[in-house]
This record gives structure tokens, C-alpha cells and sequence, in this order.
């Protein structure tokens, strides 16, 4: 298919659609943050309710671990560059 | 960017005055029983019947087909027209838009819905489309393209080049028909829902957890052995932080296609919903003044909104790229350690 379809030669530096790649980049790195703690804490929330534990320690525990695993990919994605 | 966010001020605080005379007005709004929460979840939501618009009491509606499954009395199919306004036909009824039997038994329910239906149709329209697409390019080959060609060879070429060329490299040929079938349905499918009677389809989250979970798939299917290293013996890790860090790796793994399901559901719905609560006014506030504030700003927000659809689809389509581009990669130089780059100092990574 791909070969049907004119080639734009090389890769030419397009400011315009690398500022929106950037953009969709970072946002989808800040919505996986948030997505990772929300995640993780209901999972944690979850297992409280269901072993009816009187502390909550799957919350707290796995919601620092939610924290800390979001952290760390938003600094391993960052430091990635392109 | 300054615009956007007075703009996005103007209609915070705009919504924020208009709750107050809601509640001075009890008594305006109940006589009128216009509760505009289950007119806006009954436009999002869907439903067993296609209904296009009410003059007075004459409501215009398609009925569409329910299929039923039940282990005791088997399949039912029969058209939805018998079930409205709560009635009961062959032991089912809707309750809250929720297929259920009058004895409690367990029902399946394969229903052609509103959002099937759409589902369907924009499922032909991407067919009819893309095949007089395709026949062009058989037929006139790398000549100028014609017609209805001529308006996707752009976008078609965007995808290749600025999506699935720079974020999966050289292997990406193999992704294009995902990436471009992904790209396109959500793009139709968030216009269709914009168009008045339109289904709001990317906007129901079993069909944003499909996409979802396509990625998900195709994403470990075609991950090589340098991504599942990365994930068991992360480099640069000591072998006492493993434990931690691989649950940290596996949550990575479900978070990135979590978080394409929530972003694509919650935008399209979001979209849906401010539009409504701007028509809504209209009606709450039953004053002929506030109609053409509450038109301009929900035409703002709708044609706001047809970017949304593209930028949606867009950044669906770019992050599964990314994601499949992190899983085909062959060597992860940059990622050995923490603000790596083309000059970093390989510090304590073996050559390889």
C-alpha cells in the first residue's frame, strides 16, 4: 500500500506537527500518571473491602506503590527523549 | 492559549451562575419536570431505540431489533416497539434502558442498540469509503489522486510519516492498516456523534476498552525480547530493587492502554455533555434572552468539538504507535540510564 502512495522524500524538520506530536506526547505521559495512582489505589481499595481488612493496608500500599511506579515511568518517559 | 482559557473562564463561571436561580426557582423547574441530568445521561447513553427528535407529545423514533437470549426460553427477537413505555413482551422489559426478565432469570442481550446500529453503519461508510480509496490508487497508481482520494491521500500520509515512520521505525509497515483503520473509525465515528442524532459511540466505554485492549494485543504480540527484558531485568537496576520494580513494569504495561480507554470515552463524552448543559439552559432558565448566549456558546463548544474529534484520534492513534514502537524497539540505549541521550556517558552499561 505504502509504496502506491507518493513518498515524502526525507523526513524534513515539520515544526508545526512535531509541537502537536509533543503535545499529545506529554499529555498522554500526565493522563498515565494519573492513570497509574487511580488505578492502583481502587485495586487496593478493592482488596480492602473484599478481605474487609479493619486497616487499610492494601490501600495505603498499594497506592504508594501506584505513586512511585507513576513517578518513575514519567521519569523514565521524560528522560527517554525522542 | 490565553484566548482558550479566558474562553474556558467565561463558561466555568457561566455555568456557575446559571445554578443559582435553579435553585431560588424550585418551583419553576418543578411544575415543568425539565430535569436536564437525565435528559443529558439519556443523550449519552445508549439505547434500544434510535429516537430523533419530539414536536409536542409526537415523538420520531426508529425502532430497532432486541435479541434476547435466555437459558430457560431461548432466543427472542422481536422489535423494540413493543417494549416502549415500559411495556412487557415475551417475559422482558426495560428498566432504566436494561434488558431484564419478569421472573429474574439471567438475560443476554445481543439487542441491535443505538450504538450497534451505529456501530454498523459507520463500519459500511469506512467500507465504501476506503475501497473507492483503494480502487483509485489500483486504477491511477502514484498519479494524481481523484476525488474523495484526493482529500485522504493527506491524511493517509500524515499517519505513515508523522505517526507510525517516527514513533515505530523502520518495522512500521506491518502496523499501518491497524493504525489507519483506529485512526479513521475514531475520527467517523466522533464526527457521526457530533451530527444531531448521531449515537455517542467513542464515547461508550466498552467500545473505547476494545480499541483499548486491540492495542494492548497487538502490542504484546509483536514485542521482542529486549521489551520483556526491560521489564523482568530492567538494566541498571540491582537485583534487590527486582521485586519492586517489576510489579512497577507489569502496572506500566495495563496503565498505557487504561489510559487510552479513559482519555478517548472521557473527551467525547465530556464534549457531549457540555453541549447538552448549553442547550439545557435555554430551558432552564425559560427566558428568551438567555437562547442566543446559550446558541453561541454551545455552537463554540461544537465546533471546538470538531477539533477534539481529529486531536482525539489523533492521539489515540500516536500513542499506540509509541506503545508499539517501545515494544519492536531492538535496543533501549537511551533508556540504560536516567537522562541518557546520543552523548551520555554509558557509565556502567556492558557494551553490546
Amino acid at each position: 500500500m505504502s509504496s502506491l502512495l507518493p513518498d515524502s522524500g526525507s523526513p524534513k524538520p515539520d515544526a508545526d506537527s512535531d509541537r502537536l506530536r509533543t503535545v499529545a506526547r506529554y499529555s498522554g505521559i500526565g493522563a498515565q500518571m494519573a492513570a497509574t495512582i487511580g488505578l492502583s489505589t481502587w485495586a487496593g481499595y478493592w482488596l480492602d473491602q473484599h478481605f474487609q481488612s479493619k486497616t487499610p493496608w492494601f490501600t495505603l500500599g498499594l497506592m504508594l506503590l501506584g505513586l512511585f511506579a507513576a513517578l518513575y515511568n514519567v521519569i523514565r518517559a521524560v528522560s527517554k527523549g525522542e | 492559549m490565553k484566548r482558550l482559557l479566558f474562553a474556558l473562564f467565561c463558561l466555568l463561571s457561566l455555568t456557575a451562575r446559571a445554578n443559582e436561580p435553579i435553585a431560588t426557582t424550585a418551583d419553576a423547574t418543578e411544575s415543568e419536570n425539565f430535569n436536564p441530568g437525565e435528559m443529558i445521561l439519556h443523550h449519552i447513553g445508549d439505547s434500544h431505540e434510535w429516537h430523533w427528535f419530539s414536536i409536542g407529545e409526537d415523538h420520531y423514533t426508529t425502532y430497532l431489533p432486541v435479541i434476547a437470549y435466555r437459558a430457560g426460553s431461548g432466543l427472542s427477537v422481536f422489535s423494540s416497539r413493543h417494549l416502549a413505555e415500559g411495556e412487557v413482551h415475551e417475559g422482558l422489559k426495560l428498566e432504566h434502558e436494561h434488558l431484564v426478565s419478569e421472573d429474574g432469570s439471567k438475560v443476554y442481550d445481543f439487542s441491535i442498540t443505538k450504538n450497534v446500529a451505529t456501530l454498523m453503519l459507520s463500519a459500511v461508510l469506512l467500507l465504501v469509503v476506503f475501497t473507492t480509496v483503494a480502487r483509485g490508487y489500483s486504477k491511477r497508481g502514484t498519479g494524481s489522486p481523484r476525488g474523495i482520494q484526493s482529500f485522504f491521500e493527506p491524511v493517509i500520509v500524515f499517519i505513515r510519516d508523522e505517526v507510525a515512520k517516527k514513533s515505530i521505525g523502520p518495522k512500521y509497515e506491518r502496523y499501518m492498516p491497524y493504525l489507519l483503520t483506529v485512526f479513521f473509525f475514531i475520527w467517523f465515528n466522533n464526527l457521526m456523534g457530533l451530527m444531531p442524532g448521531g449515537a455517542n459511540l467513542t464515547g461508550n466505554i466498552a467500545v473505547t476498552l476494545t480499541l483499548a485492549l486491540m492495542t494492548l494485543l497487538i502490542t504484546l504480540f509483536s514485542s521482542n525480547k529486549n521489551y520483556w527484558a526491560h521489564i523482568f531485568a530492567t538494566p541498571g537496576v540491582p537485583k534487590l530493587l527486582l521485586p519492586i520494580m517489576i510489579p512497577v513494569e507489569l502496572i506500566g504495561i495495563v496503565v498505557k492502554p487504561f489510559s487510552l480507554m479513559v482519555r478517548l470515552f472521557a473527551n467525547i463524552t465530556a464534549g457531549h455533555i457540555v453541549t447538552l448543559s448549553f442547550i439545557s439552559l435555554i430551558f432552564i432558565f425559560r427566558n428568551i434572552g438567555i437562547a442566543p448566549v446559550s446558541l453561541a456558546f454551545g455552537l463554540f463548544i461544537n465546533l471546538l468539538e470538531l477539533l477534539v474529534a481529529i486531536l482525539q484520534a489523533y492521539i489515540f492513534t500516536l500513542l499506540t504507535a509509541m506503545y508499539i514502537g517501545g515494544a519492536v524497539e531492538d535496543h533501549h540505549d537511551a533508556d540504560y540510564q536516567m537522562g541518557g541521550g546520543e552523548d551520555a556517558d554509558p557509565a556502567h552499561v556492558p557494551a553490546h
